[in-house]
C-alpha cells in the first residue's frame, strides 16, 4: 500500500548540494517546518569501511564504473547519505574569478562567493597539509615541477584529525574526512531535518514526490521510514540528486519542452591517470593520497596535474594495459608514482542527459577534438615530470609504445611520440568524477534551467541546488563550488519562507 | 590453467561460459614470475561474487558476450575460444580491443572483471607489495567475500 505524506520542504540528495541546502533550512526544521532529505543509498557508518575496494564498490552508483552512452568514459558516483562526499578526497578549491566571471550568470560574482567559500572553509576545517602530510609520491612531484620549472602548489584540505591512512576514496574509516555527513547532514538532523537513506525519489510532480523506500542492507544504519511506496506532497522541491541524476528526473518530469536548455551543457572534467614507474618502492599507498599540484598548463593546454593514489584493481583500469604488460607493470605496483590530469572540457549544448525508453538516464556525450589533445599533452607533461623524478618507466595511453623507457621516447619529440591521434574511444583509459551541468542556472527559460538561485523557470515550487547548475565546467575539482551555489539556494529558500503557502 | 571444482557454487559463470572467462583471464593476465595467471577458480569466484550484484541488464550483456566470444573463436584458431591456443586467444583479444566499439566494450568489461576478479586478492596484494587495507581486520557484513579474497574458501591445487 502507498503511503501518503505532507511536507513542508523535500530534499532529494543528501551530498555536497542536498547536505548544503539541509543545514541552511535547519533555522526553519526548528521553527517546525516539516523537512526531509531523501537519499537513494544507504546510511553507511564509519565501521562499515574496510578499505577493500571490492567491498566498498556498494559506496558507487554502478559499482564506481558508470559507463556514458558511447562507453569511452566511466564516472565514479557516491550512493549514500553524504553523496559523493563520502568517498571524494577533500581537495578544496574555490571557484576561480575568471571562470566565475566567463559563467555569465547575473548576480553570481567573485564577490557574492567569496564570503560563502570562507565560512565553508572553515566549517569544513579546510587546512593547507603540512609537510608531514606530504608522502613520497607528492614529494617527488613537487620536487620534479620545480626542476622543470613549473609552479607548483599545495592542495587545500578539509581535514580534522587525519591519520593518513591514504583510503579516502572508499569511505574515511575514522570520520577525519569533512564531508556532508561529517558537517551538514547531523548540524541539519539536530535541527529537526529528517533524514532518509535507502528512498529513492522515482518521480516529481507540481508540488509532488513519488518515492520508494527499501531495506537497508547489512552493516548499514536503518532510517526512519518503512519499505514500501511513498507519495509526498511538498510546498518545495530541492533537486539535489546530482548531475546527472536531477536533469534526469527534471527531464521524466516533462520539462523539456518548457526548457529547451534542459539535460544540455553536460561536461565531465574528463580524466587520465598516469603511471610512472620509479627505479624503488614509493608505496603511494601510505600517506594522504593528494597535497601537490601545477596549474602550469590550466590556461594554456586546459588540464590541472594532480597527484593522486589508486588501488590495484582501479589502477589496472586507468593503465589500460592487459597480458604481459599489465601483469609484469602491477608487480611494480610498490613503485608507481602518480597523477591524474584533469581536463576543462567546453560546454556544449549536444552533449545532453536523456532518458532511456525504459526512463534510465543516459550520460549522451561526446568527448571534444580539443580535450583529447588537452589529454594527450597532459602525458606528454606527466611523461617529462616523471623523468625528471627519476621513473625508469611510463605508461601513457597515447604513446607509440604505452609502456615505455626514458630512451624509447628520447630521439624523437614527445609530442610526436605521445599523439591524440592515438586516441580511440574506450580502448583509451577516461573517466571522471566530477560530472557538471544538465540543469545550468542563467537569466531565462531559452537558454538556462533555473534563475540564478537555483529556481526553476515558471516553477514556484521547484529548485535544484547541485553540480547541474554549472553553466560550463568549473574548471577547478568542484565540490566547494557546489555547497556554495546550493547555500545560495538555501538563502533565498529561507528568505522566501512566508510565501511557501 | 585451473578449472578444479568451486566450493562456492558458480551462479553465473558456469559451464561453456567459466570455460569462456577462465581462456580470457588466463591472456589477460597471464602467469608472470611467481605469480599464478587469472585464469583460475579464485578469479572466477570473485567475478562471480560481483555478477550477482551487477545490474541485471549489464550482467545479461557479459554473459552474452562471452558466447559471442566462444563462437567468433573459429575464425581467429579453428576452434572456440575456450579451445584455442594461447596465441589464437591473443589475437581475438587484441582485435576485441581495437575492433567494433561493442566489441571494445566487450573487451574492456572483460579485462574489468578479469583484474577485479585477481587483483582484490591478498595473496596477489603480497606479491605487487600491496600492503592493504591499514585496518584489515575490520569486520565486513558479507563474509562469502572476504574469505573468497583471502582465498580461504577455495584455493586452486
Ligand atoms: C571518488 C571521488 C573523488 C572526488 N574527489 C573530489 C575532490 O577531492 N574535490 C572535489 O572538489 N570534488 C571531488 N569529487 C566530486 C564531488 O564529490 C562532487 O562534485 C560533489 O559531491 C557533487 O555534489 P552533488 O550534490 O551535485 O552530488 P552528490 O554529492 O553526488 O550527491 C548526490 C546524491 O543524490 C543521490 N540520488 C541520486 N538520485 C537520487 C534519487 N532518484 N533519489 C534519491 N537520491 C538520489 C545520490 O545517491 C547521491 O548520494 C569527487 C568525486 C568522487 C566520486
Amino acid at each position: 500500500m502507498t503511503r501518503t505524506m505532507e511536507l513542508d520542504a523535500v530534499i532529494i540528495g543528501s551530498g555536497a548540494g542536498g547536505g548544503t541546502v539541509a543545514e541552511r533550512l535547519a533555522p526553519l526544521a526548528e521553527a517546525g517546518a516539516r523537512i526531509a532529505v531523501l537519499e537513494e543509498g544507504h546510511h553507511f557508518p564509519l565501521a562499515y569501511f574496510t578499505q577493500r575496494e571490492v567491498e566498498m564498490m556498494g559506496l558507487f552508483r554502478y559499482g564506481g564504473g558508470w559507463p556514458i552512452k558511447d562507453g569511452s568514459i566511466t564516472l565514479a558516483a557516491g550512493r549514500g547519505l553524504g553523496g559523493s562526499t563520502l568517498v571524494y578526497t577533500g581537495v578544496t578549491f574555490r571557484l576561480p574569478d575568471a571562470v566565475c566571471e566567463k559563467w555569465g550568470v547575473p548576480g553570481l560574482t567573485p564577490k557574492d562567493l567569496a564570503p560563502r567559500f570562507e565560512r565553508l572553509e572553515k566549517d569544513l576545517s579546510v587546512i593547507v597539509p603540512g609537510d608531514d602530510m606530504v608522502n613520497d609520491n607528492n614529494r617527488l612531484f613537487a620536487e620534479a615541477c620545480e626542476t622543470l620549472g613549473w609552479e607548483v602548489k599545495k592542495i587545500p584540505l578539509n581535514l580534522s584529525g587525519c591519520e593518513q591512512e591514504g583510503f579516502c576514496n572508499l569511505g574515511c574509516a575514522t570520520g577525519a574526512k569533512q564531508g556532508a555527513m561529517a558537517v551538514q547532514l547531523p548540524r541539519a538532523q539536530k535541527a529537526g531535518v529528517v533524514l532518509v537513506p535507502n528512498c529513492r525519489v522515482e518521480k516529481i510532480g507540481r508540488g509532488k514526490v513519488s518515492a520508494k523506500v527499501s531495506e537497508p542492507p547489512p552493516g548499514t544504519v536503518p532510517g526512519p521510514w518503512e519499505p514500501g511506496e511513498v507519495e509526498i506532497s511538498a510546498k518545495r522541491i530541492v533537486c539535489a540528486a546530482g548531475s546527472p541524476a536531477t536533469p534526469g528526473l527534471l527531464l521524466a518530469a516533462g520539462l523539456e519542452k518548457e526548457l529547451p536548455a534542459l539535460g544540455r551543457y553536460f561536461t565531465l572534467h574528463p580524466a587520465m591517470t598516469l603511471y610512472g614507474v620509479m627505479p624503488h618502492p614509493i608505496k603511494n599507498y601510505q600517506g594522504f593520497p593528494k597535497t601537490y599540484y601545477t596549474p602550469r598548463f590550466s590556461q594554456t593546454h586546459h588540464f590541472y596535474l594532480e597527484t593522486a593514489f589508486y588501488y590495484p584493481f582501479v589502477s589496472t583500469k586507468h593503465l589500460g594495459l592487459w597480458g604481459e604488460d599489465l601483469a609484469r607493470i602491477m608487480t611494480r605496483y610498490a613503485n608507481f608514482m602518480t597523477v591524474i590530469a584533469l581536463n576543462h572540457d567546453p560546454a556544449s549544448e549536444k552533449n545532453r542527459i536523456r532518458l532511456s525508453r525504459k526512463g534510465e538516464v543516459i550520460m549522451d556525450y561526446t568527448i571534444a577534438k580539443e580535450s583529447v589533445e588537452s589529454l594527450a599533452h597532459a602525458q606528454v607533461a606527466a611523461t617529462r615530470l616523471f623523468i625528471a623524478a627519476g621513473c625508469r618507466e611510463m605508461v601513457m595511453p597515447m604513446a607509440k609504445k604505452p609502456v615505455f623507457t626514458p630512451a624509447d621516447a628520447g630521439d624523437k619529440s614527445l609530442e610526436e611520440f605521445i599523439s591524440p591521434k592515438r586516441f580511440l574511444p574506450i580502448k583509451t583509459p577516461l573517466s571522471s568524477a566530477h560530472p557538471q551541468g544538465g540543469c545550468r542556472m542563467g537569466a531565462g527559460p531559452e537558454d538556462s534551467v533555473t534563475d540564478p538561485w537555483g529556481k526553476v523557470h515558471g516553477r514556484e515550487d521547484l529548485y535544484v541546488a547541485d553540480a547541474s547548475l554549472f553553466p560550463q565546467s568549473s574548471a577547478v575539482n568542484p565540490y566547494l563550488t557546489v555547497m556554495a551555489l546550493a547555500d545560495r539556494v538555501g538563502q533565498k529558500l529561507v528568505e522566501s519562507a512566508d510565501s511557501w503557502g | 590453467m585451473d578449472i578444479s571444482a568451486p566450493n562456492r557454487e558458480l551462479r553465473y559463470l558456469t559451464g561453456r561460459k567459466l570455460a569462456v572467462f577462465l581462456a580470457a583471464a588466463d591472456r589477460i593476465i597471464p602467469a608472470f614470475d611467481s605469480l599464478p595467471s587469472g585464469g583460475t577458480m579464485t578469479t572466477a569466484q570473485v567475478v562471480d561474487w560481483a555478477l550477482e550484484r551487477m545490474e541485471p541488464g549489464l550482467r545479461k550483456r557479459f554473459l552474452a558476450l562471452l558466447t559471442v566470444m566462444e563462437i567468433m573463436g573459429v575464425a581467429f584458431g579453428a576452434r572456440p575460444f575456450s579451445k584455442n591456443s594461447a596465441k589464437a586467444r591473443d589475437r581475438q583479444l587484441a582485435w576485441m580491443e581495437s575492433g567494433p566499439s561493442l566489441m571494445r566494450m566487450g573487451f574492456f568489461g572483460l579485462k574489468n572483471y578479469a583484474c577485479l576478479g585477481y587483483y582484490t586478492r591478498e595473496a596477489v596484494w603480497k606479491a605487487i607489495g600491496y600492503a592493504g587495507p591499514a585496518r584489515p581486520d575490520r569486520q565486513y557484513p558479507d563474509t562469502v567475500i572476504r574469505a573468497l579474497c583471502r582465498a580461504e574458501a577455495e584455493v586452486a591445487p
